[in-house]
């Protein structure tokens, strides 16, 4: 593909979203519908706004509700608005805004949005096109629709959990929030598929995504190893052992052709006619002694100079990256992965991007709304005069 | 009948090992056509190899039998809905088909090595020359730009360069990986939505587009707060194991039973109150030290070893269901066999059964969501190796049965692994 770059990408131009959703996943799934193009209207409670904004890291440590990097990080390419969903007078502007929408991305409690006035079935009628996707712990029905969760309990119960960690140790959690992202990426596909659907004629649909399922998904490895070989997969050391290199860590990953060059490069080339370590089952079998080999020649070696060499000789090895490597990496530089973003209070810093280019047009990247900031463009285009929304602000409505 | 979401969308899907094929499944779920194009002489890697070391892989029974790649659990997990088509692409007259195909398909998909495609004179511009309004979408593990575009990963690479493994980890410990390969499904349920994206962009303006993922960037699109705290304020995270960044106490404590864990997340005052409560330790709430967070925190190794000394002669589940019903969340560190068995997962019908005929019959996971009109299901099983090759040639790429013998001749469509010696990437 060619370097030059021309027009944004903007796939679902004309597609309009209505956010009710806070916290990670169905703000993530809205970001990327924003990305592409797509109107995105947020809606936020009043007052303390959408429940990331009091979540660090914070701009200099300094917790504002305009500053949180959670928050800017979820919600580039939206409008936003307040609006009291538990106020008769707010679900009267929800109703406009769900005539106007394609797609309603929504995480309350199962049920609520029925209390509200706003479920599936109060939103079929009033715009039969309209795509309801929820996104919650557990989905809208079974037992533990109503329980309690968090990204840890999740991957508990997805059966990630299980699986991560050493064996001799309790299970270990996948670091950040990675079942709400997951379900953040599951909600923007299915909601993909059910417009497409509609679009080719069929109705508007009911979407319900689990972060449980995600994660049930997910893990893979723990349910098909019992449901062939009828054992519970357990903990067990890394699929690419993790050595110590001079200033960090490398992931250390080949294969039987590979292991002359493996050999070459750790500067012990004797080692290929070892018979301790002569295929996989033996290596595995004289691990220890191989690992203090591998370890003691790494420990003086940089770790993306190892990367790359490996690389080089066709070993997939990886490098543990911070968030510094990652903005250092040649390769997201080349591919310019990193994209400033202005913010009227949080001034300008790098965004991971859109990760994925899209022929030869840009992705354009816009900062996240102040909490209201299109209070009055998005209510005076569904026709609210500047006088009845002085009214619903004194109400406690918007 | 029930719909299909997808209907009518043909997917030519050169995708192997987990993060496309994955993919692919879920647009076949949907409904879409899916065509998986394969070679005998290099298999996708997930159907394992065509003579299995002993206890290599994940067979029914842990026996691989006379056809392993057709029995490769890897691969079953992650193929059904499709199907199967055998073409040498190192050939010119497996190439020609492939293009016949692309010809009359919406989307074609592939994961090799970036660079690969255009090699086999089957890149996004020859492509183009078959059908102008082709979506074609490489998931590489790099990119298709870029000093690494021709570097290899596994799942569990990407989690290091991605920048999950950074931040994972038990505390004051090295960095480390998950149990899974995280970015594989991750990539997946990302790019069924970025498919869609240019199928509607194409609807609508007639062009087709060349999409061209990175599974690494996906996989650091999921770390944002963390890349945030660096780029605002030059923090660069290190692993806190299984505690929580703001609420405490959260951790995973042992249970009755083998290898028995639960985990547990207190996510307010009010929670902690109700968990000291369950605990039959009242003195616990009432404790001002420990009645906020800082406090709780600062306190968190005392607290945890206070639950894990109540939780360890516990029943996990009855444990779960006892705090849950006081509100506070926590969930069992759910084994393999429990995975079957969960009241949720079941309820929802998260489990589907397929019948295989070299496999058996076995469940497989569903899909991460669902839709009430439109929900998709198991519709064939993973195909054999080569299933399909003579229908798809006729049906599709609308051959006669003269070329399609000659195909055979040539060897172009052969479906026989054991005739092959291995091919090394």
């Amino acid at each position: 593909m060619g370097a030059f770059v021309t027009d944004r990408a903007v796939p679902l131009e004309g597609v309009k979203v209505l956010e009710l959703a806070e916290g990670v996943a169905g703000p993530f799934a809205g970001k990327m519908m924003g990305a592409m193009g797509a109107d995105v209207i947020k809606v936020e409670p009043p007052g303390r706004g959408d429940a990331a904004r009091a979540f660090p890291p914070f701009l200099d440590d300094a917790p504002h509700p305009e500053t949180s990097g959670l928050f800017l990080y979820l919600n580039t390419n939206k409008r936003g608005v307040t609006l009291d969903l538990a106020h008769p007078s707010g679900r009267e502007l929800a109703r406009r805004l769900v005539g106007w929408a394609d797609v309603i991305v929504e995480s309350s409690a199962p049920g609520r949005l029925a209390e509200w006035g706003l479920g599936y079935e109060a939103i079929a009628p009033l715009n039969p096109g309209a795509i309801l996707v929820s996104v919650t712990p557990f989905g809208q029905d079974g037992p533990y629709r109503d329980y309690q969760s968090s990204d840890l309990v999740a991957l508990a119960l997805g059966g990630l959990l299980y699986i991560t960690g050493d064996p001799d140790r309790e299970p270990l959690k996948l670091g950040g929030q990675p079942s709400e992202y997951f379900a953040g990426l599951a909600a923007f596909s299915a909601a993909m598929v059910a417009l497409h659907h509609r679009d080719a004629g069929g109705e508007g649909q009911h979407v319900d995504v689990s972060v449980l399922e995600g994660i049930a998904t997910a893990q893979m490895y723990a349910g098909l190893n019992y449901a062939y070989l009828h054992e519970n997969r357990r903990r067990q050391n890394a699929f690419a052992p993790m050595f110590r290199a001079k200033d960090g860590h490398v992931g250390v990953m080949y294969r039987q052709p590979n292991w002359p060059t493996f050999c070459e490069m750790i500067g012990h080339p004797e080692l290929v006619r070892d018979e301790r370590f002569r295929d996989v089952a033996a290596r595995r079998d004289h691990a220890g002694e191989l690992n203090a080999i591998v370890a003691e020649w790494m420990a003086s070696q940089p770790k993306e100079e190892l990367y790359h060499r490996a690389q080089a000789a066709r070993m997939p090895f990886g490098y543990i990256c911070d968030a510094r490597d990652l903005i250092e990496s040649p390769q997201y530089g080349a591919r310019g992965y990193f994209q400033e973003i202005d913010h009227p209070l949080a001034g300008r810093h790098l965004y991971p991007g859109m990760p994925i280019h899209w022929g030869h047009e840009r992705w354009e990247l816009h900062g996240a709304p102040l909490l209201g900031a299109h209070n009055a463009e998005v209510y005076g285009g569904l026709g609210v005069s500047g006088e009845e929304l002085a009214v619903l602000r004194a109400c406690g409505a918007i | 009948m029930t719909p299909r979401a997808l209907a009518g969308l043909r997917v030519l899907d050169g995708t192997q090992v987990w993060a496309g094929p994955t993919c692919t499944k879920l647009l076949g779920d949907m409904g879409a056509e899916v065509i998986k194009v394969e070679s005998a002489r290099r298999l996708d890697v997930a159907r394992g190899e065509v003579n299995p070391r002993s206890g290599a892989g994940i067979y029914p029974d842990g026996d691989p039998q006379e056809r392993p790649w057709n029995r490769a659990g890897l691969y079953n997990d992650r193929n059904r809905n499709k199907r199967n088509i055998c073409l040498d692409l190192t050939h010119p007259r497996g190439v020609d088909a492939f293009k016949r195909l692309a010809a009359k398909s919406d989307v074609v998909t592939e994961s090799f090595r970036s660079g690969v495609m255009e090699r086999f004179g089957l890149g996004y511009d020859d492509l183009r020359q078959v059908r102008d309004d082709i979506i074609m979408v490489s998931l590489s593990s790099q990119g298709a730009t870029g000093p690494e575009r021709a570097y290899g990963s596994f799942g569990a690479t990407l989690e290091q360069t991605a920048g999950i493994a950074s931040m994972t980890g038990y505390r004051g410990g090295d960095p480390t990986t998950s149990g899974t390969f995280f970015p594989d499904p991750v990539v997946a349920v990302f790019s069924v939505g970025c498919i869609l994206a240019a199928v509607r962009q194409r609807d609508r303006t007639g062009r087709g587009t060349y999409l061209d993922l990175s599974q690494r960037e996906v996989t650091t699109s999921i770390v944002g707060e963390m890349v945030m705290d660096y780029t605002m304020n030059g923090r660069r995270w290190e692993p806190i194991g299984n505690r929580h960044r703001v609420f405490a106490p959260q951790g995973v404590y042992p249970c009755a039973g083998d290898d028995m864990w639960i985990a547990i997340t207190v996510r307010s005052d009010a929670e902690w109150a109700a968990l000291a409560r369950v605990m039959g330790r009242p003195e616990l709430a009432e404790d001002p030290r420990l009645a906020g967070v800082l406090g709780r925190r600062a306190e968190h190794d005392r607290l945890d070893a206070t639950i894990a000394e109540w939780t360890c002669q516990r029943d996990a589940y009855a444990t779960m269901r006892e705090l849950q019903a006081a509100g506070v969340a926590a969930g069992v560190a759910t084994q393999g066999h429990q995975l079957f068995e969960d009241p949720q997962l079941v309820a929802r019908g998260f489990w589907e059964e397929v019948d295989h005929p070299e496999a058996g019959r076995h469940p497989y996971l569903s899909r991460p969501f669902k839709l009430s009109k439109t929900p998709g299901g198991t519709y064939s099983y993973a195909p054999l190796l080569g299933e399909h090759t003579e229908v798809v040639l006729r049906e599709v790429a609308g051959m006669s049965d003269e070329e399609i013998r000659e195909l055979t001749e040539l060897g172009v469509t052969s479906n026989d692994p054991t005739a092959f010696a291995p091919v090394e990437d």
